[in-house]
């Protein structure tokens, strides 16, 4: 067994058994954690398969801003969370059961099939660019229709946050900083005389 | 390459698996569900990349950069609607959300 | 092909596109003051494209990645024009309920443009895309009352169901680009030709479940009922009519055009979903006392006869399904209407109980969800009848008669619920006033009931030649 072989049984055990953690741990923050520990791993299977760019993004990504972001959403919501896990052991049967029959037969399929499908079709020679610069060239021309498209997508994404989650709130006061510095001493000051006495200023 | 494409889809198939898994078994935690959500397509990229690399050819890779960019999407979408749930609410349990029998 | 030409081929989603940016600009300037200019700008952008798709030119574009064909431009023109109806009834409903924000609109036309690149779509990624892109949009349009629990939760509910089937059809996407070497469909025909392997199949069946969820089918209807219920009505109205069509079109699209070489096995897994949907649509049904579950279940059952269309795996069935969707989305966007303009002291109106007597109280709109009844019932000369007449003569000529006589047995089950409600709402004694119901609700209901009945006769004449030019853009036999 070489180099190779022993760093990718080491990555993937590690993959699925924080994968595993995931979906099982008992504190959400936990579970979070676990997913950014099974992004980074399978990151490094990335970069064992030559694709360094997209392990790249991976961790920026992924571990930058979606994990953080789930990260974030369970300290805000500040929910009681020793009570989410008591239907655990309930359909704890039931989703063995689903889970043993569809891994059974992925792994079928996949032991079957795998030497036929893609490694035998290699007809493409060694490339004499870079990862990064193979993606480069395709992305902004070949794929440059699905590249638009998937700016809509994000798009799409911004306004439902922003529609669902943004509130203003009346009567609150917001600094309005073209204002202060539009400020000066013939509209900042006034010059109040006549003061009734006990009726204060009403300004 | 001393690892074959085998291993790569069985790690793949298995992450599918333990994402779907995840979702029955956690029914009552939507914020697991969620990650669980992300595990799957955490498997569907190592299978792209898998075979984008052994096929010697760029799409795959392509492929899985868009399906990063549609997850990071949908997370966002999918946090802020639970955002919504969670304030009409007060809590994030599946199995109270049955306001709607069926 | 030049860079300018792809663009021109691609007219329609660039009109969609560039009309959405500017809305969203106008809006975030004038603010929620704006949202009808917004939305009578999102309707005019909306004609506009349609108008392009009908007279633009024709190709496929971007390395195949687009295709402009005339089963595109057909879905695409009806789907625009159904999303601008559904903009006609959602605007003053918004009004109504004090929630006016202008990024309603520009939620339609995104979603909107989702469809349109899934109709199109000639490439695994440009699929997955536009789903995505139609989903993301539609997931907050149906939370998109966020003080309403009811929304919220069926927001909830349609992104979770639909996250996991988009990583369904994405596993499957990922195995078939594996096995076939490459995401277009014209590739993955000539891999599939040259021999379906188990992969490939194995590929497709995870692709297939992943769109049956996106147009609710059974068995993976289960966010249907939910969704419909929580839903604002108005957003139900939206969400049932061109989301449907895009799906079935996607459908026909990714098996027409990636699978040619595997009719047989993709056809047994289409009879099947089918066969399910049409029987628990039809039982299923029976047991709802809520109006907007039960036509969930009547859209369960309304796409499975679509799906015997497709199942049927020639280029009259693709026709079948093309009209019966058509004809469907018609009538569905007609009865929500109806329940848009219905309320009662300010509360909408949804059961069976709130409906009694309603012919005394208003008898246009109990008339009008008469037809549409009639016609989901599939009762001549009401145009749901036609379509069934396209579905089954479809199956009857592929030597699917059984499953033809199975979905007229589940329609005489379905009979029962639809007639419950005319019953209920021409005998029964009425249960105080209903409001007054607004003019553009009910307007939208009595030209989609004209169209159900007489117009469909004439217009069955137009639609007859395109959707058959439609189907045969797929190149089936």
């Amino acid at each position: 067994m070489d180099l190779q072989a022993i760093a990718f049984y080491v990555l993937s055990a590690v993959t699925i058994g924080s994968a595993l953690m995931v979906v099982t741990a008992r504190n959400p923050v936990h579970s979070v954690l676990f997913l950014i520990t099974t992004f980074f791993t399978c990151a490094g299977l990335f970069v064992m398969l030559g694709a360094e760019f997209l392990a790249m993004l991976l961790v920026v990504v992924y571990v930058g801003a979606v994990a953080v972001l789930f990260l974030f959403v369970v300290m805000m919501l500040d929910v009681d969370f020793g009570s989410l896990r008591s239907g655990f052991a309930r359909y704890l049967p039931i989703g063995g059961v689903a889970a043993a029959v569809l891994l059974g037969e992925m792994i079928l399929v996949a032991s079957a099939v795998g030497d036929r499908g893609a490694a035998v079709t290699t007809h493409y020679g060694a490339s004499p660019y870079s990862n990064t610069e193979q993606i480069g060239r395709v992305l902004y021309t070949d794929y440059i229709y699905f590249f638009e498209a998937a700016g809509m997508v994000l798009l799409v994404a911004m306004i439902g946050a922003i529609v669902l989650t943004l509130r203003h709130k009346p009567g609150i006061k917001r600094q309005v900083i073209a204002d202060q510095t539009a400020r000066s001493a013939s509209n900042g000051m006034r010059i109040i005389t006549d003061v009734k006495i006990g009726q204060g200023i009403d300004a | 390459m001393s690892v074959g494409l085998n291993p790569y889809l069985a790690v793949a198939a298995i992450l599918f698996t333990i994402g779907v898994f995840g979702i029955f078994v956690n029914r009552r935690n939507i914020i697991i569900i969620m990650m669980a959500v992300e595990l799957i397509l955490l498997a569907v990229n190592i299978n792209l990349v898998a075979f984008s690399s052994f096929l010697h050819e760029v799409t795959g890779q392509i492929f899985a950069m868009f399906v990063l960019t549609v997850a990071a999407a949908e997370a966002a979408v999918g946090l802020a609607i639970l955002v919504t749930f969670f304030r009409n609410r007060g809590d994030i349990l599946v199995d109270r959300a049955n306001m709607m029998k069926g | 092909m030049t860079f300018s030409g792809a663009l021109s081929v691609a007219l329609p989603e660039l009109i969609l596109s560039v009309g959405i940016l500017a809305l969203l600009v106008v809006g975030a300037f004038v603010g929620d003051k704006g949202t009808r200019p917004v939305a009578l700008g999102a309707g005019l952008v909306l004609v506009t494209s349609a108008a392009a798709a009908c007279f633009g030119p024709q190709g496929a574009a971007f390395n195949n990645g687009f295709v402009e064909d005339q089963a595109a431009v057909f879905a695409k023109v009806v789907i625009y024009l159904v999303s601008a109806v559904g903009l006609i009834i959602a605007e003053p409903w918004l009004k109504r309920v004090n929630g006016s924000r202008f990024e309603y609109p520009i939620l339609v036309l995104l979603a909107a443009l989702g469809m349109g690149m899934m109709v199109s779509a000639g490439n695994l990624i440009s699929l997955y895309i536009g789903v995505e892109l139609q989903s993301l949009a539609l997931y907050v349009l149906a939370a998109f009352r966020r003080d309403d629990p009811r929304a919220s939760e069926a927001g909830l509910k349609y992104f979770i169901l639909g996250a996991l089937s988009s990583g369904i059809l994405l596993y499957g996407a990922s195995l078939i680009y594996g096995f076939a070497g490459s995401t277009r469909f014209t590739d993955i025909a000539a891999a599939v030709q040259s021999g379906a392997g188990t992969g490939l199949i194995f590929g497709l069946v995870f692709l297939i479940c992943g769109i049956a969820f996106k147009v609710s089918a059974a068995p993976f209807h289960m966010w249907t009922p939910d969704v419909y219920e929580g839903a604002p009505t108005a957003v139900v109205a939206f969400l049932t009519a061109g989301p449907k069509l895009a799906g079935m079109v996607l459908f026909a699209r990714a098996l027409a055009n990636g699978f040619p070489g595997a009719v047989e096995q993709w056809r047994q897994v289409l009879i099947a979903i089918a066969l399910i949907s049409m029987l628990w649509g039809a039982f299923a049904g029976l047991a709802q006392t809520n109006l907007k579950r039960l036509w969930a279940y009547s859209s369960i059952a309304n796409v499975g006869y679509a799906l015997v269309g497709l199942a049927s795996g020639t280029q009259e069935g693709v026709q079948a399904m093309l009209v019966f969707m058509t004809l469907y989305i018609i009538d569905v966007t007609g009865f929500f209407a109806c329940l848009v303009a219905l309320s009662r002291d300010g509360r909408p109106m949804e059961t069976f109980e709130d409906m009694a007597g309603l012919f005394k109280e208003r008898p246009g709109v109990a008339a009008a969800m008469t037809i549409f009844s009639l016609s989901a019932l599939g009762m001549p000369p009401f145009s749901g009848f036609w379509g069934k007449v396209y579905v089954f003569k479809a199956a009857a000529a592929a030597n699917l008669q059984w499953l033809a006589a199975i979905g007229l047995l589940s329609s005489v089950v379905a009979a029962f619920y639809y007639l419950r409600l005319i019953k209920t709402m021409w005998f029964d004694p009425t249960r105080g006033t209903t409001d007054a119901s607004p003019l553009d609700a009910r307007g939208v209901a009595f030209v989609a009931a004209a169209f159900s009945f007489p117009v469909v006769m004439p217009a069955l004449a137009l639609i007859d030649p395109l959707s058959k030019a439609a189907a045969s853009a797929f190149g089936l036999n």
